[in-house]
């Protein structure tokens, strides 16, 4: 089927490829793409239409249309025309039900006229509702292209690179070679990008580096132009940008006109020079330019025969019609005049490829003289060379379609991508969708696979006569990224979430810890055993990682005052080698965060913060610092320590023996901060009870973390030390009814109502969220964060309704079974006049109304005696 | 309470039964890392806010200006005591950040390419590299990367991908 070598060939007749199609095997050449290696074994049929299922062969051999898409490898929606040939490359047909030619569902060509047409889908199929899932799966399977491998997983590997150029040259024909070659010469550094394969050998000698094949898929702000380089996806970040882009031949509008045999005269051009293939037997030609019609002498020395020459400049021929059988080209009527043929080669024009220009900026117009949109201003730092920026040879333009005349009533299509009519256009507008960008939606013109390229132009042309009006007044649609269809995985990248770990982690993977996310933060749940966990820290001593705090210093001779002024809670007397706890309000007085504060000496405090909220509240500090003018210094330490918090009635002992401090009561005592070495490392030692228990909270520097981990494990196994994670940590802590911000609290909740009047300081001058405070008092509680017991063994769920006369009035913010208690427990948001001690509450389970009963001290060590011994 | 020596690296204390180890965030992380990753998490790095103008204090410090008012010292970990002396002065606050920072060294513009958009021929910088914001500098064709280190399994994971995709 390969014509004897000729000149231009880029095929390498000394080395056979095998490849498969459809299961057989096929041979092509290197040089060969899998498209020109198809159609060389004798295949015509490459693809059926998205709806009408009708077959569809190669039309434009560059990569713009839809007519070759296949799966390759796996990988569906390949353009089979541009895709370089590779030894043993699997290749099905796609979108069809059967094979591609004998395809179940062109029945809907024949019959399905008149039940498809365009919107159909907003029409039809939706009574009756009961039977949507239905019809939603039949959609489902016949809607889309092509069919994704849901077994493949990441199997393809995509990346991502960004790069920076003084120049970026988006096309490598003649024009975008010669403007590379130029800045280069000036010194300028130049990559130069392209679709196709061909760049390389014609930029030779040039001192710019060439990617092909790779698309720019836009252009965004900044100089930034994404290019799809297949398996990396380059970002690349230009000074200037060169746009080469071409023009793109346009297909003319005449029934029939998407047969299997009729092409655009690139495609032809391709076939016969690059791969030595005759495009076809006898050939009709009509163009509308001399490079179109300049086809015909390729054709002849191809040993096609031509039956007739349409030069559309000379003649206007009303009526033009193509008839096939089974979808192949048999001959074509102009003006009455059949031809028998099996190739039609058409063109109606070329059009400037100049969405990328409009993305970045460019105004582009209609130019009623050569009929064509051309880019007339561009934005700084864009340029356009060459046939996009206009540099076009005269020609005539088409009419907007042709009629068939007589018994040719074949489909005329305006877009080959979506199976759009003449007619459907003509219906959209009679339904009065009269705006080209409303008639975009509703038809779907321009929003295919070729994204307008081979159909924006005649569907404006149809547009115009239609509404008796001129192409500049219909105007075009906005032209937005991706230019060009784009795989979800390149986009996508490789997916690393980066999360934050503390430096113990690795001890916690080891002691077979359950792990899960808090924030960016990967944390112990548990180990395996959190009732366990809970019972150690009660009755021996637990030891969990809580290096995720927030930890900032604020220092400074303003530190004090600074901390007054913020937070809701007194600060100004806070002794050095004291902690105390706060809430931290926005201006409206609501709680953002909480946590310990400690003095370290007179101008330095060591502020912690939720595992969350560190990075907020650091800003947070920041702000207001530079609000107030106040010269404090905010440090955000929260990486840079580990931290331990060793809790249980027996902390103090294991503490004991790793340091030389005193740590008896006396000397040591509940809510002071002291510095000490611990197993030999600094460590700052705070002695709070957010479980319950004694315990102390001990923070260094994060490389020791492992090691002081590891140390209290060993030194502490004798004394029933457990590890324990953050589940164990919720029952301990719920048991005495301290609250976790953002589980216990939304962005609406005060302190007043949260049930802490005591950490608000209202006889200090000022601090931030006062006056809300203030009114909220004045207005009276409205609802209440309390504990609750149950009656019954139900354990609430987390967000359960309090039902009160039958109606939602509260919400469970926490609950859990304590096995100390023998009793479920929790915190919920009821109505003030049911923050009562032993109210009752009805919570809604499962459907069902269970008793509770409101505590509002804390159920374990309600005087905290235990914290303080 | 006058040095807060708990922030730092080099203040532990061995006897009494106890051996302090100091372990990089990158321990675990780059055990199976080729000899083209270098961990540089031990350095001393000690950030200052305030004026550095005048200093000459120790010269085999790097400095790394990261803002107009802040400023990175690099030295060789036992330096670090000298160093954090050598700033100390009222008029400046001096953060030992040898613990909060993990340290990578990398070779080759093109991995760095796929893991940062920042210009890498405007370096040192300050900004993203696989999501977390990090301090590049450049020599040739090395880079070194310091980072939270919290994020030094993350990065380090990211880095051996990218790298495995080259
Ligand atoms: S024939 Fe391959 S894209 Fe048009």
């Amino acid at each position: 089927m390969r014509l004897p070598p000729r000149p231009q060939e880029r095929i390498d007749r000394s080395r056979e490829l095998t490849f498969f199609f459809e299961g057989e095997p096929r041979h092509g050449f290197p040089g060969d793409t899998v498209g020109s290696a198809l159609f060389a074994s004798g295949r015509r049929v490459f693809s059926r239409s998205f709806k009408y299922h009708r077959p569809r062969g190669l039309l434009c051999c560059s990569g713009q249309c839809p007519n070759c898409l296949m799966q390759v490898d796996g990988v569906p929606n390949v353009r089979v025309c541009t895709m370089p040939l590779r030894e043993g490359a699997r290749v099905r047909g796609q979108n069809v039900l059967g094979s591609l030619d004998r395809d179940v569902m062109s029945v809907v060509d024949k019959i399905g006229g008149p039940f498809t047409p365009v919107g159909f889908y907003y029409r039809t199929m939706i009574r009756p509702r009961r039977a949507w899932p239905l019809y939603e799966r039949f959609l489902r399977n016949v809607a889309g292209l092509g069919k994704i491998d849901r077994g493949a997983g990441r199997t393809r590997r995509f990346d991502t690179e960004h790069r920076r150029v003084e120049v970026l040259v988006i096309g490598g024909g003649r024009a975008g070679i010669e403007a590379a070659r130029a800045a280069a010469a000036r010194g300028e550094q130049v990559v130069l990008v392209d679709e196709g394969l061909g760049p390389g050998e014609r930029a030779a000698g040039g001192s710019f580096e060439v990617i092909a094949p790779a698309r720019a898929l836009g252009i965004y702000e900044g100089g930034l132009v994404p290019v799809d380089a297949g398996q990396v996806l380059i970002r690349f970040r230009a000074r200037r940008i060169v746009v080469a882009t071409g023009a793109i031949e346009q297909p003319l509008v005449f029934p029939g006109n998407d047969l299997v045999g009729v092409m655009l005269p690139g495609a032809v051009r391709r076939l016969t020079d690059e791969w030595s293939l005759r495009p076809g037997s006898r050939a009709v030609v009509i163009g509308a330019d001399e490079r179109a019609l300049s086809v015909v002498a390729e054709l002849r020395s191809a040993g096609t025969e031509i039956a007739r020459v349409v030069d559309l400049r000379a003649e206007s021929p009303r009526r033009i019609a193509a008839e096939g059988k089974k979808g192949r080209l048999a001959s074509v009527l102009v003006d009455g005049e059949g031809l028998d043929c099996d190739l039609l080669v058409m063109s109606g024009g070329r059009q400037p490829a100049y969405s990328l220009l409009a993305q970045a900026g460019a105004r582009i117009e209609y130019d009623a003289g050569r009929g064509v949109f051309v880019p007339i201003e561009l934005p700084a730092s864009v340029e356009a060379v060459g046939a996009v920026a206009g540099e076009l040879p005269s020609g005539a333009t088409p009419a907007a379609t042709y009629e068939g005349g007589g018994k040719a009533r074949g489909k005329c299509f305006v877009c080959v991508c979506e199976d759009v009519t003449t007619k459907d256009v003509r219906r959209a507008i009679a339904e009065g969708f009269d705006s080209i960008e409303l008639a975009k939606r509703y038809t779907t013109v321009t929003m295919g696979p070729c994204q307008g390229r081979l159909c924006q132009l005649p569907s404006v042309r149809l547009y115009a006569r239609e509404n008796g009006t001129d192409e500049a007044a219909i105007g075009r649609t906005t032209a937005r990224p991706p230019w060009a269809p784009v795989s979800l995985g390149l986009l996508a990248g490789r997916g690393h979430e980066p999360a934050r770990r503390t430096s113990i982690h690795e001890r916690h993977v080891q002691l077979g810890a359950r792990m899960m996310w808090t924030g960016a933060w990967r944390r112990v749940h548990s180990y395996g055993d959190p009732a366990g966990e809970v019972r150690a820290v009660h009755e021996a001593v637990g030891a969990i990682d809580v290096s995720t705090l927030g930890k900032i210093l604020v220092s400074g001779p303003d530190a004090a005052a600074f901390l007054e002024r913020l937070y809701p809670n007194r600060f100004g007397d806070l002794r050095p080698g004291r902690i105390r706890y706060s809430v931290l309000g926005t201006d409206a007085g609501r709680i953002m965060d909480d946590g310990t504060i400690a003095r370290l000496d007179d101008d330095r405090f060591y502020v912690t913060t939720t595992s969350t909220g560190a990075d907020v509240v650091s800003e947070w500090l920041e702000w207001w610092n530079a609000v107030w003018g106040m010269g404090v210094e905010v440090v955000n330490l929260t990486g840079a320590l580990a931290a331990v918090n060793v809790a249980g009635p027996r902390a103090r002992e294991l503490l004991g023996r790793l340091t030389d401090l005193d740590v008896s009561n006396e000397s040591f005592s509940y809510l002071d901060a002291k510095q000490a070495h611990v197993a030999g490392v600094p460590c700052l030692l705070l002695r709070i009870g957010f479980v319950g228990e004694l315990g102390y909270e001990l923070h260094c520097s994060s490389p020791y973390g492992e090691y002081l981990w590891s140390t209290l494990l060993e030194r502490g196994a004798d004394l029933g030390l457990r590890p324990f994670g953050l589940e164990a940590q919720r029952v301990l802590r719920l048991e005495k009814q301290h609250i976790l911000v953002g589980q216990d609290t939304d962005s609406e909740s005060n302190a007043l109502e949260a049930g802490m009047p005591w950490v608000v300081k209202f006889d200090k001058d000022e601090f931030v969220g006062k006056w809300a405070l203030e009114h909220v008092r004045e207005r009276g509680l409205r609802e209440r964060l309390v504990g609750f017991e149950m009656t019954g063994w139900t354990v609430p769920p987390e967000g359960g309704q309090i039902v009160v006369d039958g109606r939602p009035a509260g919400r469970v913010t926490s609950a859990r079974w304590s096995g100390e208690l023998r009793r479920a427990i929790g915190l919920a948001w009821v109505p003030a006049a049911l923050a009562e001690e032993d109210a009752e509450l009805a919570i809604r389970v499962d459907g069902r109304l269970e008793q509770a009963r409101v505590r509002l001290r804390p159920f374990l060590d309600p005087d905290g005696e235990r914290l303080r011994s | 309470m006058s040095e807060l020596e708990f922030l730092s690296t080099d203040r532990t204390r061995t006897g009494g039964g106890f051996e302090p180890v100091f372990r990089s965030p990158l321990a675990d992380a780059l055990a199976a890392a080729g000899p083209d990753v270098r961990d540089l998490s031990a350095l001393g790095k000690v950030e200052v806010r305030g004026d550095v103008e005048g200093f000459d204090g120790l010269a085999s410090a790097e400095r790394i200006p990261l803002t107009p008012g802040r400023t990175l010292f690099l030295c060789a970990p036992e330096e670090t005591a000298r160093l954090r002396e050598a700033l100390a002065d009222p008029s400046r606050t001096v953060v030992d950040v040898t613990g909060a920072l993990a340290g990578l060294e990398l070779r080759g513009e093109r991995l760095l390419r796929r893991l940062t958009d920042l210009d890498l021929d405007g370096l040192p910088a300050v900004g993203a590299v696989a999501r977390v914001t990090t301090i590049v500098l450049r020599t040739g064709e090395e880079f070194r990367l310091f980072f939270p280190q919290e994020y030094a399994r993350s990065m380090a994971e990211v880095v051996l991908d990218a790298a495995a995709g080259l």
